[in-house]
């Protein structure tokens, strides 16, 4: 079910993958102030909006997985959370790569925009612990469905937050007061950026639908076994 | 469009900057790779395991039930 499209979302994935590293670096200019190293921006910035937006996603799946009880709703959650998650290791370590080129340290620890996002990304880290925690399945769903709308709501205000702090050394490359991209940057960022948000969907879809797999083997197993109950069981147990 | 790009492409300045950028290229791709690497090793898991209720079905066990397995799949 969850495998529908997968192959021709994977084949436009690796497409806009390859046309975005090809704008990256034959098309998009040398930037006149950070150089070479700048390339890194077309990679950092779209992992971590990607990975913002990832979080804010699965929240929204949390609210209808609390709206229509739908087990499949809390799927989609987790998996959205958990690739959000796998980003955001990119963007940190992307982003202390861009770091140690551009200001001479790995981390610096009193710019808002790297901190809130470690906030962030470590938040979402406890997300694991506090689900699996839970035993029971359907007291675990909705307790990290109300984890992730919490956590969700808290990624936009966080963003808020620091764009309305004074940053001293990130650059805002998006400023609501002039200044901004040239075309050329612009159009090649935004190719990396849908680049980055197809690789996400592709994997999020890969993810839902080995977990379906899965799902549907144990339900298979239960099935077949099922007639055994009060005897033995007649298959081999399930490896997890 | 594509095949063009190499020839108006500038060259690449490969100076103290090229490390950080392929470094921070490679981490990326080596999460992707870690990652799809894990996947596989879980769609082994499954495929294995199918098999193995495949041949559980197939061993005779009662047309019922191989008729309830059928419906599911």
């Amino acid at each position: 079910m969850y495998g529908k499209g997968l192959k021709s979302l994977s084949i436009a994935t690796l497409a806009a993958l390859v046309v975005s590293l090809s704008l990256v670096f034959f098309y998009a200019p040398l930037d006149a102030d950070q150089g070479f190293v700048q390339k890194i921006f077309y990679l950092h910035v779209p992992l971590s909006i990607v990975a913002l937006v990832g979080f804010i996603v699965g929240g929204v799946f949390a609210i209808l997985h609390l709206r229509s009880g739908d087990s499949r709703w809390d799927a989609y959650s987790y998996v959205s959370i958990h690739m959000s998650v796998i980003f955001g290791v990119a963007v940190l370590a992307t982003g202390s790569i861009w770091a140690k080129a551009s200001w001479g340290h790995w981390w610096v620890w009193d710019e808002p925009t790297l901190v809130s996002f470690l906030i962030v990304f470590l938040m979402y880290a406890t997300y694991y612990p506090f689900r699996y925690a839970i035993e029971d399945r359907d007291r675990q769903a909705r307790y990290a469905s109300v984890f992730a709308i919490t956590a969700g709501a808290f990624v936009p205000l966080n963003f808020i937050a620091v764009r309305l702090a004074q940053s001293l050394v990130h650059p805002r490359v998006f400023a609501t007061t002039g200044g901004g991209l040239p075309g050329s940057m612009m159009f090649t960022f935004l190719v990396s950026l849908l680049a980055i948000g197809l690789l996400w969907v592709t994997l999020v879809k890969f993810e839902l639908t080995a977990k379906s797999s899965s799902g549907q083997l144990k339900r298979l197993r239960r099935a077949l076994d099922a007639p055994a109950a009060g005897g033995r069981s007649r298959v081999a147990p399930e490896v997890s | 469009m594509l095949a063009l790009l190499p020839i108006a492409a500038p060259a690449l300045p490969l100076d103290e900057a090229g490390k950080y950028v392929a470094g921070a290229y490679v981490v990326f791709l080596a999460l992707i790779f870690v990652y799809v690497a894990i996947m596989a090793a879980k769609l082994q898991r499954i495929e294995r395991e199918l098999h193995e209720l495949a041949s559980f079905a197939e061993q005779g066990n009662g047309e019922p039930e191989r008729e309830r397995v059928t419906a599911d799949v």
